[in-house]
């Protein structure tokens, strides 16, 4: 009934052997939920973000076995990323939610307290052996709204041939990665590309940068702040880094890079796969680069997380919260991992799977120092995602200066 | 039935109370509801609970007193003025090209209409993609032609951005612009330019003495017309640049939008709605009076 | 059609005009140009298309029609919904403000003429809170009640400029005849009418197909998802894939082009009547 994991897959992840990510993941045993089963559905609607078409289809794979399982077919339906979370609040209210919705997860806590999500606790779903990290993301006020199958982070990504061509090695700090990206660039290709995106997609690329320079969400005029915006805006000032990083998104940073128009780019494993089927791309992957050798790199922690809103009918929610507790056991969850290069959330199937393909085991370490993005404001959070994402905005477009950007962004931020 | 009766007064309305009802519903009843809705508190869970308590004029204080406003402001100043420049210049000066009679004149004034009637959706789609700074048509001919070395910023700056929707918004309305404009070229008299022509006037006096005078007050309900158009338009900037970068491309339409839809504080987005009727109300104002009592005497 | 007042230029000069004419359309034009040609590119992760569609693959147009197809019947529907709506609505409207004797006409009109100056967005920010009330949100009927606010008062301006036009002796001869105002209107007022309900009807659909806003605002789920809305969705999702998201732009730009065609005439009237009544 799962899933069979490609043996594709398994090859592919044995390439991944110089991977060294970082993020954390700690926690035990899954297991399926239960659910007490009454009325008579035979089909629930899904809604996530995952839009690319091969994507798009492996999660209706997963949807379709997990719903056979609790006896229903699943309508699965994607939306992109930034356009998510508005259509949710509008679904809220307009009684229109889906039975079964998927959430990037720092939004959970901000959905749930608009009373859209259920807690979980009450369709006996197990939550118990999760990542501490993402088990908090998930949970509003002492009860868990949402499970995540697996948790990744971002790291850097390089086209080997074209490292090897210009004779340079891979950057380790800003300093490096200033002088890696202008001598990678030439005409028709740029050295480095992120995604300055004014979402919250761009505030999560930022991030890396942010944490490892000290830098802090609850205070963003600071020195290490602006240092951290100087780096992004000397990349693009250079020439290394496209302009139109600005209106990237992701998956746009992964379609230059596979197009061969970036040598290096920020991005998450969860590309690995698509990158792995592109012809002559060889591609590697480290750490994200910090300031000063000695720093300690802090990503956040990425995945997203599967809640039951509050739609039609209990029936309704039983049922999705059956296909729920599927897609975040212990033999989904591995399944998932391998498939997108991720890391299981449960502790225990983390373990398992780090025995299974040793290969992985830098990405599991990687993942467990990674911070969740709502972990200190909490709510609070889409607020100063919304003024970091400004700031960078105003800072690359030379509108401007680092300092002034971050400064406006923080009184933004604690403003009315 | 026949005659003058005490029903006959009544018949006569039935035919336009299905037409008023509507316009009352879906523009008298959503004008006055934004009032309502810009005077209390939506969240994102009012619609949930019912819950929008009133705050009196506290969203138009914050939306009105917040920094992003004048800068939505001014944009929305400079994509009304830059687009109607724009959009009348070429207008009138493609207007007075096709006044001339040429083989295929009448075939190629219609084809040129094409512009205004896409869906605005697929010309910011399709501009979106010719704007692009590394990959997009036009910076590749500019490039090909040696005018700029590395690319126009088009969509990746904040003044080239608000210059490449203002361009699309002139493109969209040229047709509009040169269709009117060329009926009120035909509507002048032949003998007056005949008459000119003997008293040996060049085109430019032609131009300043007979044509402009005549077709001025055309001209003025184009331009206003144009107004009301521009400053609601949305769909351009959202598929085109989405507001950004660095809200560079935000206007009062877009901001509402955003306001309402994107952070769901439907009070705020219903204050800032209510402005801009205020702006296009004065446009309205002035086309209907002014406008309309020049161009029937 | 006897075109405008200089038509004893030589042939050579009018010649060079039309040279110059077509020059003119070809700029004007190529963006559409471009968007077809980029349409009928190879798939693939290509960023940059040839100046011309030397190896024309359609693969773009059937990754279009599976993703978008429903959406295009959906906006066919709408705006044939809207373009009726809007003709049955305004049509005996038109007719009563244009030949009847009407106490109150002339504040109508004027409040006809003010409607289209509110901002769509103001209507819907209001709108929206109504019909998630009466669960008009996700409904054919809501969009196309919506989406008629542009088709209404314009059909209305059109028609009765038709209809006053209409000489007064006719009516006079068939109510003397002794035809009541229903009959007057369906069997002299109308038919007479015919070419402004064509180009009312005409712009009421185009309005309709290619309304963005209400599209976007109106609808929280996939059930009633235009092609405007859908192009906007396609190109935030997939944006390596742009020779379908340019099929799908053609495939949405193909009516306002085959009316333009089809119906120039009617166009072109539109247009100025819409504007300068």
């Amino acid at each position: 009934m799962p899933p069979a994991v490609r043996p594709q897959a398994r090859r592919i992840t044995a390439l991944l052997g110089s991977v060294a990510l970082v993020l954390a993941a700690a926690g035990c045993g899954g297991g399926a939920g239960s659910g007490s089963v009454s009325g008579r559905v035979t089909s629930l609607t899904a809604l996530d973000y995952y839009t690319d078409a091969s994507e798009h289809a492996q999660w209706s794979e997963r949807l379709t076995a997990c719903g056979r399982t609790a006896g229903v077919r699943i309508e699965h339906r994607s939306v992109p990323g930034a356009s998510l979370v508005p259509r949710v609040l509008r679904q809220a209210s307009s009684r229109t939610l889906p039975d079964l919705l998927m959430l990037d997860n720092p939004d959970v806590q901000q959905i749930a307290r608009t009373g859209a999500l259920t807690p979980l606790d009450r369709y006996g779903v197990d939550t118990g052996g999760f990542t501490k990290s993402i088990l908090a993301a998930g949970t509003y006020h002492g009860k868990v709204y949402g499970l995540a199958p697996t948790v990744s982070t971002i790291a850097l990504f390089y086209n080997k041939d074209m490292l090897a061509e210009a004779g340079v090695g891979v950057p380790r700090t800003w300093d490096e990665l200033k002088a890696a990206a202008a001598r990678l660039t030439r005409p028709g290709r740029y050295g480095m590309a992120v995604d300055a995106n004014a979402t919250f997609e761009g505030t999560w690329q930022f991030l890396p940068f942010l944490w490892s320079n000290g830098g802090d969400e609850r205070k963003l005029d600071t020195p290490q702040a602006a240092q951290a915006l100087r780096l992004w805006v000397d990349l693009v000032g250079s020439g290394s880094m496209s302009k139109s990083v600005l209106n990237w998104t992701q998956a746009d940073v992964h379609d230059q890079f596979v197009a061969g128009r970036t040598a290096m780019m920020l991005n998450g494993p969860w590309r690995i796969s698509a990158m792995e089927r592109t012809r002559n791309l060889h591609w590697g992957v480290a750490p994200i680069p910090v300031r000063a050798p000695g720093q300690t790199l802090v990503t956040p922690l990425g995945g997203e997380v599967w809640t039951v809103p509050r739609s039609s009918s209990e029936a309704r929610r039983q049922k999705a919260a059956r296909v729920l507790a599927c897609l975040t056991d212990s033999t989904h969850m591995l399944a998932t991992a391998k498939q997108y290069f991720t890391v299981p959330s449960r502790t225990a199937v983390a373990s398992r799977y780090t025995e299974q393909v040793p290969t992985m085991r830098a990405f599991v370490r990687s993942v467990e120092r990674a911070r969740a993005r709502t972990a200190e404001l909490g709510v609070r959070w889409p607020r100063a995602a919304t003024g970091i994402y400004t700031a960078v905005q105003a800072a690359l477009t030379g509108e401007r200066t680092p300092e002034e950007a971050l400064r406006r962004a923080q009184q933004s931020t604690t403003g009315p | 039935m026949r005659n003058e009766g005490r029903w006959e007064p009544v018949a006569r309305w039935l035919f336009v109370t299905p037409a008023v009802g509507y316009l009352l519903l879906f523009f008298g009843l959503p004008v006055a509801e934004n009032v309502v809705m810009s005077l209390r508190d939506y969240t994102a869970t009012t619609f949930y609970t019912g819950d929008a308590p009133f705050v009196g004029p506290r969203n138009y204080f914050e939306t009105l007193s917040s920094d992003q406003f004048p800068q939505a402001l001014l944009t929305t100043v400079v994509f009304i003025v830059g687009s109607l420049a724009g959009q009348f210049t070429l207008g009138l000066a493609l207007a007075l090209f096709f006044a001339r009679a040429f083989p295929l004149g009448g075939v190629l004034r219609s084809l040129l209409l094409l512009p205004w009637l896409l869906p605005m959706v697929v010309s910011a789609t399709t501009w979106r993609w010719m704007l692009d700074t590394d990959t997009g048509v036009v910076n590749h001919a500019l490039r090909a032609l040696h005018l700029v070395p590395s690319g126009v910023p088009w969509l990746t700056d904040t003044s080239g951005a608000l210059t490449s929707v203002i361009l699309v918004n002139i493109w969209v309305g040229i047709p509009f612009n040169t269709v009117i404009l060329h009926g009120g070229l035909r509507d002048i008299p032949t003998q007056l330019y005949e008459a000119a022509e003997l008293d040996g006037a060049g085109p430019l006096t032609t131009f300043r003495h007979i044509t402009w005078p005549l077709l001025r007050p055309v001209a003025g309900v184009v331009l206003l017309l144009g107004a009301i158009y521009t400053v609601r338009v949305l769909d351009i900037i959202l598929v085109m640049t989405g507001g950004g970068p660095a809200d560079a491309t935000q206007t009062l339409a877009t901001r509402a939008y955003d306001l309402s839809f994107q952070q769901f504080e439907f009070g705020r987005g219903a204050a800032l709605g209510n402005v801009l009727v205020l702006v296009s109300l004065v446009f309205a104002v002035v086309h209907l009076r002014a406008g309309r009592r020049a161009l029937h005497g | 059609m006897a075109e405008g007042r200089t038509a004893r230029r030589a042939p050579a000069r009018g010649r060079l005009s039309t040279i110059a004419g077509i020059v003119l359309l070809a700029l004007m034009l190529f963006p559409v140009y471009w968007m077809v040609n980029a349409s009928l590119q190879p798939a693939g992760g290509v960023l940059r298309g040839d100046w011309f569609p030397r190896h024309p693959d359609l693969s773009g147009y059937a990754t279009a029609l599976r993703d978008q197809g429903r959406a295009l019947v959906t906006s066919l529907v709408v705006a044939l919904g809207s373009a009726v709506l809007s003709l049955v609505l305004a049509a005996p409207a038109a007719y009563a403000l244009a030949l009847l004797p009407l106490r109150g006409g002339a504040p109508v009109m004027f409040g006809v003429l003010v409607s289209q100056t509110v901002p769509g967005i103001v209507v819907a920010n209001a709108l929206y809170g109504a019909y998630s009330d009466l669960g008009l949100l996700n409904s054919y009927g809501g969009l196309i009640l919506a989406d008629s606010t542009a088709g209404v008062p314009f059909a209305i301006i059109v028609l009765r400029a038709a209809m006053a036009s209409i000489p007064r002796e006719v009516i006079e001869a068939a109510r003397v005849d002794g035809a009541g105002q229903l009959r007057v209107f369906a069997s002299i007022v109308l038919p007479v009418s015919r070419n402004a309900l064509i180009t009312s009807g005409l712009f009421a659909f185009l309005f309709a197909w290619s309304d963005f806003l209400f599209a976007l605002t109106l609808n929280t789920t996939e059930t009633v998802r235009p092609i405007t809305l859908g192009l906007y969705d396609y190109v935030g999702a997939h944006s390596n894939q742009w020779n379908a998201i340019m099929a799908t732009a053609v495939l949405a730009a193909v009516p306002a082009a085959a009316l333009l065609v089809a119906a120039q005439r009617h166009v072109t009237a539109g247009i100025t009547d819409g504007a300068l009544d």
